[in-house]
């Protein structure tokens, strides 16, 4: 009885899939701009190049602004500011992460060895991040950016694992080029 | 009249592939055609001519059909993902193993179909284990395409999906029949109509030949230049985030 049920949710689920994947129409094709943007920003990670992680993350400015009464406004300011810049920080690390994804995917696409359970891997690591860093953030909007300066400094080695991930990807190939990935860019946009 | 509707639709089906050489380019494909027409029109015949014998006919066709329909599943894959491609090569393994899994899976869940009294069970319990399956293969290929961005020609999307819709609509209807009695009526209905329309996608889909665009692949060439850009920004990044 139960079996019966579950193929018959099941079955519908999987008839509302192809319903919805066909309404959508067909995948771009190769390459898309989302990878060919993974490309030309490969070599400027903005949250990753971000240097002063550790400053913005330090509370002794803050502590100190607030030993003093007549320096609390200032404190509370700079305790603001740096709220919406470890914010900030935090965003350009998940679109670093994404992109880092992205251009996998893409290199994968383009014929680099990899194995569905690499493949999977990065998913599940990606996913990971994603959810830790939404979770800083969400920490910081709620208790301010010196609660977790550790996990908020940590969160910059996420990024690093994935690209280390992508870079043993890279690493497999036989032959690629540059020019190659810009010329079937410029021809798929004309 | 449904019958004789889908008898039509499959020789139309592979008329559109004898023409202009399409079936070369989808063998698979042509096979299961060929069955369908062959299996349907003995369907059609006896439901005419010797009632007695159709009702055995008709189910005994049923579960060859659920076998071949593999054929159609594996003419995705294969020109989804061809022979020698990257994707291919890099994903074929574990592709395989899950393909293997699932295949376990039909057989884990077709061995319980003692629970059954009628014959009509058994079959309805192989074609709802099967079609499950042959769903979930054709959805993870559409899906892992997607992922990748590999781009579909006319023919093999309008063959995936309807193939897949009605595979996994039939999945549905048979646990539905099988549950409750009162779906029996519809259930008569609901799965040759299905069919058709299946059958009237194809059409549309074989109309013209269009196969799917070539995946793009690098060329041997310049390797050291972009591994070196590479390492250099990866690099960079590690020196600042620990310096």
């Amino acid at each position: 009885m139960i079996n019966l049920t579950l193929f018959t949710i099941l079955g519908l689920v999987l008839f509302g899939s192809f319903i919805f994947i066909a309404l959508q129409g067909s995948p771009k094709s190769l390459p898309d701009t989302s990878a060919v943007r993974a490309v030309t920003q490969i070599i400027n990670l903005e949250g990753s190049s971000f240097a002063n992680a550790r400053r913005l993350l330090d509370d002794t400015d803050y502590q100190s602004l607030c030993s003093n009464p007549d320096l609390r406004r200032l404190a509370e300011r700079l305790r603001s500011e740096r709220k919406q810049l470890a914010l900030m920080w935090i965003s350009l690390l998940q679109n670093d992460l994404i992109t880092l994804w992205q251009f996998r995917r893409f290199l994968i696409q383009r014929g680099v060895p990899s194995s569905l359970k690499e493949e999977l891997g990065t998913l599940k690591s990606l996913a990971l991040s994603l959810v830790l860093l939404n979770f800083i953030k969400l920490s910081i909007r709620t208790v301010g950016p010196f609660a977790l300066p550790r996990a908020t400094r940590q969160a910059g080695q996420l990024v690093d694992s994935m690209s280390k991930g992508a870079a043993v990807v890279l690493g497999r190939i036989p032959a690629a080029g540059w020019a190659e990935i810009e010329r079937s860019w410029a021809n798929s946009a004309a | 009249m449904i019958c004789a509707t889908a008898v039509a639709l499959e020789l139309g089906a592979l008329l559109l592939l004898l023409r202009n050489g399409l079936w070369r380019a989808y063998m698979f494909f042509l096979a299961y055609a060929i069955w369908l027409l062959i299996g349907n029109s003995a369907i059609l015949v006896t439901f005419l001519y010797f009632p007695a014998v159709y009702p055995a006919l008709y189910w005994h066709t049923d579960s060859i059909d659920v076998v071949l329909r593999f054929l159609v599943v594996w003419e995705v894959f294969h020109q989804t993902f061809p022979n020698g491609s990257g994707l291919n090569k890099s994903l074929s393994k574990g592709l395989g193993i899950i393909a293997f899994g699932l295949l376990v899976f039909a057989c884990a869940t077709f061995w319980g179909y003692q629970n059954y009294t009628s014959l009509r069970s058994i079959h309805l319990a192989l074609d709802r284990s099967f079609g499950f399956v042959q769903a979930v293969m054709i959805l993870g290929t559409l899906l892992m395409a997607r992922y990748y961005g590999v781009s579909y020609g006319r023919n093999i999307r309008g063959i995936a999906l309807a193939f897949g819709g009605w595979v996994s609509l039939s999945t549905a209807n048979n646990a539905m029949a099988d549950l409750t009695n009162s779906f029996l009526p519809y259930w008569y209905y609901l799965r040759p109509l299905s069919f058709v329309l299946m059958m009237a996608v194809w059409i549309w889909a074989l109309w013209v030949y269009e196969p799917n665009p070539p995946i793009m692949e690098s060329e041997a060439a310049e390797l050291s230049q972009w591994t070196e850009e590479w390492n250099r920004t990866i690099s960079t990044a590690r020196t600042i985030i620990r310096p």
